[in-house]
């Protein structure tokens, strides 16, 4: 691990000794070594600060979208990310959001991240990691300019069981008690938006939550707004998620976030054997039209 | 010692389904998952005991996060409004903490002006209503967490300002009692046979330590600075802010809303629900213009309203330093680096 940081913070030297990029979006420090936060690293004296280590968990990604005019107006940057974080690149760029040259990625082979950093203390287990991390395959990145380090041995991590398990369990249960689930957690829902800020695929220039003439989703904190606008967020994301897990991170009152996401992604897996993320090639399943769609559901 | 009011453990539970039993609204914190929150119990069972800080602030039982102003139908001419009336139950919350309690002293001076007798004081019917009907027993904490910061800001871990009670844990796991306002007193009164007299030794309290880089007074000071604006600060501390409503929608202080009309049919409501100035829309004019365009700027809203507004315009406090904004930041933003920061800064 501190190999991999000094390899980082002497690769994010060069770029910028050289001018290939103007300013790194990497972790750092914040007081005492409390967590890790992210930082837009300008100059070749503040690369010091650069970390590379298991509570490096933001997706860095996010502040490369156009919700972050101030970002994109300080020019080219070298974006630190895991695998599952270049995975949004790519939907980025499906997209017409990001040109691949656009940014250049320092890509960290990783065994994986704390579910939530204060979990960490030291040692990452199946326990304290991020449930994303039980179910990689991209611990070596699939997309990058330079890889930091040598490369891991795949998942390392040996999970007995996987969110795919809850999901599971979860859909062998009655309507009613799905229903039951879900209003029980959407119900605690306080519209903060922190899952869709913290979101790079969220990128929209005016979120339906946001728009009030008219008022797609009405903005008071009752079961059926909340409803209205977990299931509208989840919607726009099918088949775009590429379950960086940073939702169900940043949710300030814990709603399972990725149960919902990641039953999505399978459903798309089984019906348009699509997974995204995965290149930068063609466009996720459910915006475009195909004449090959199944339509076994029109009853 | 000897003289003081104490309430057995024994006795607050029954103290507490005494009041239920009675209808009043009791808010406790409760177990939520992995996180404690206040919230209105049925039993005293529900209540937990080893918490920092509940994720909520109980702000929330006075100034709720949705609420309904108005009612109106649209006839067949015109439009049918009602004004609705503010529902304030008699409530008890038992088990808030000093921070949260002094943050009430906050709330009244933006939902109060002016004194008793200016004939400009202007008074928030919904909001007063309830803190009538409120009283607030606090129970000083024994420790804090690494992101609580009480010290710093000038709060106690057992400060009474805002409790109406404020117990204290004695080391047989009783209270020791300390009415600070007529209504906690009016309250002891009332509910007589739950408290004896007594004296027992307190359990020890530590306090978090006082962040040796901040001195408030200095924040102020550069905060009334007019090139504070413009100060590198803002866009080097708060850039990464990623502007959701967590750390607003969590602070015990926040009190920003906004009225919207929320129409099914013929009917609706004129509701009333928080804001955020950490929300892009914020400050949208009509015109298109967006005077905080960029997430650093609405991040100094945030703190300039904590440190310079609060205290120049209501003195009061903006901060009483739970800490809950540092704990639900998706990106780590810790507000007391930018107190430090600007401590440094005082020329
Ligand atoms: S999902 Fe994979 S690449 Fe992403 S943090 Fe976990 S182990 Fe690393
Ligand atoms: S929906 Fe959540 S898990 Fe999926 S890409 Fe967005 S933040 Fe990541
Ligand atoms: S982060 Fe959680 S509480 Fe906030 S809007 Fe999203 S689901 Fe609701
Ligand atoms: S600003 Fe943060 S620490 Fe201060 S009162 Fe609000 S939530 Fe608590
Ligand atoms: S400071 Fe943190 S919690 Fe507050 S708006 Fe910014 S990112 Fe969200």
């Amino acid at each position: 691990m501190k190999n991999r940081e000094k390899l980082l913070r002497d690769k994010s030297r060069e770029l910028l000794e050289k001018k290939e990029v103007d300013f790194i979006i990497g972790y750092v420090w914040g007081r005492d070594k409390k967590r890790v936060c992210p930082a837009f690293i300008k100059s070749v004296e503040e690369v010091e600060n650069l970390v590379w280590n298991p509570m490096c968990v933001n997706n860095l990604t996010l502040y490369y979208t156009r919700k972050y005019s101030d970002v994109r107006a300080m020019g080219r940057p070298a974006i630190v990310v895991k695998g599952c974080d270049a995975r949004c690149i790519n939907v980025l760029i499906q997209e017409g959001q990001l040109k691949r040259e656009d940014v250049i990625l320092l890509a960290m082979p990783c065994e994986g991240v704390a579910y939530r950093q204060e979990l960490y203390k030291g040692e990452l287990t199946i326990e304290n990691a991020s449930p994303k991390c039980a179910v990689c395959d991209v611990n070596n990145p699939p997309l990058y300019d330079y890889v930091v380090g040598e490369k891991v041995d795949g998942n390392t991590l040996k999970a007995s069981k996987s969110i795919y398990d809850e999901i599971g369990k979860l859909d062998e249960t009655s309507q009613k008690d799905k229903w039951d689930f879900w209003a029980g957690h959407f119900k605690r829902c306080i519209r903060c938006y922190a899952c869709r800020q913290v979101c790079p695929l969220c990128y929209c220039e005016r979120c339906i939550a946001d728009k009030n003439s008219p008022q797609w989703i009405d903005t008071s904190r009752s079961l059926q707004s909340n409803f209205a606008w977990n299931m509208v967020r989840a919607f726009h994301l099918v088949g775009r998620c590429t379950f960086c897990g940073e939702c169900d991170r940043a949710c300030p009152v814990d709603i399972p976030l990725n149960l919902l996401n990641q039953k999505l992604s399978l459903t798309v897996k089984e019906n348009f054997e699509y997974r995204a993320g995965y290149d930068g090639e063609g466009h996720p399943p459910l915006i475009v039209f195909s004449p090959d769609d199944k339509e076994n559901f029109i009853k | 010692m000897k003289d003081n009011l104490i309430l057995k453990k024994e006795a607050l539970q029954k103290l507490i389904d005494d009041l239920l039993k009675d209808g009043v609204r009791v808010v406790a914190p409760v177990r939520a998952g992995r996180l404690v929150e206040y919230a209105p119990i049925k039993n005293h069972s529900e209540m937990v005991r080893d918490y920092i800080n509940p994720r909520n602030a109980f702000k929330e039982f006075l100034f709720p996060q949705t609420e309904p102003i108005a009612e109106y139908r649209a006839l067949k001419k015109g439009v049918e409004l009602d004004g609705v009336l503010p529902k304030a139950l008699s409530t008890v919350v038992i088990g808030s903490r000093p921070c949260d309690a002094a943050c009430t002293a906050s709330l009244r001076s933006v939902f109060t002006w002016g004194a008793d007798d200016d004939p400009e004081r202007y008074s928030d019917d919904f909001f007063t209503k309830r803190d009538t009907q409120t009283t607030v027993i606090s129970i000083a904490c024994l420790k804090g967490d690494e992101d609580c910061f009480c010290t710093t800001v000038g709060i106690r871990p057992d400060g009474e300002d805002g409790s109406d009670i404020l117990l204290k844990e004695t080391v047989k796991d009783n209270f020791m009692v300390f009415p600070s306002t007529d209504k906690g007193k009016d309250f002891i009164k009332a509910n007589k046979k739950f408290f004896v007299n007594g004296g027992e030794d307190l359990k020890e309290i530590e306090y978090p330590q006082v962040i040796k880089g901040i001195e408030v007074d200095a924040v102020k000071r550069r905060l009334k600075k007019t090139d504070i604006f413009d100060d590198p600060v803002w866009e080097a501390l708060a850039g990464k802010c990623i502007g959701c409503g967590a750390c607003t929608f969590s602070c015990p202080t926040c009190h920003c809303f906004d009225i919207v009309d929320e129409l099914s049919g013929y009917e609706g409501r004129r509701q009333k629900n928080w804001d955020a100035c950490q929300l892009e829309y914020f400050t949208l004019h009509a015109s298109g213009h967006n005077p905080r365009n960029i997430q650093p700027k609405r991040w100094r809203n945030r703190f300039l309203c904590k440190f310079h507004i609060y205290p120049t315009k209501f003195s009061s406090t903006g901060c009483v330093g739970c800490g809950r904004c540092i704990r639900v930041c998706p990106v780590g933003l810790d507000i007391t680096e930018v107190m430090e920061e600007l401590s440094a800064d005082t020329k």
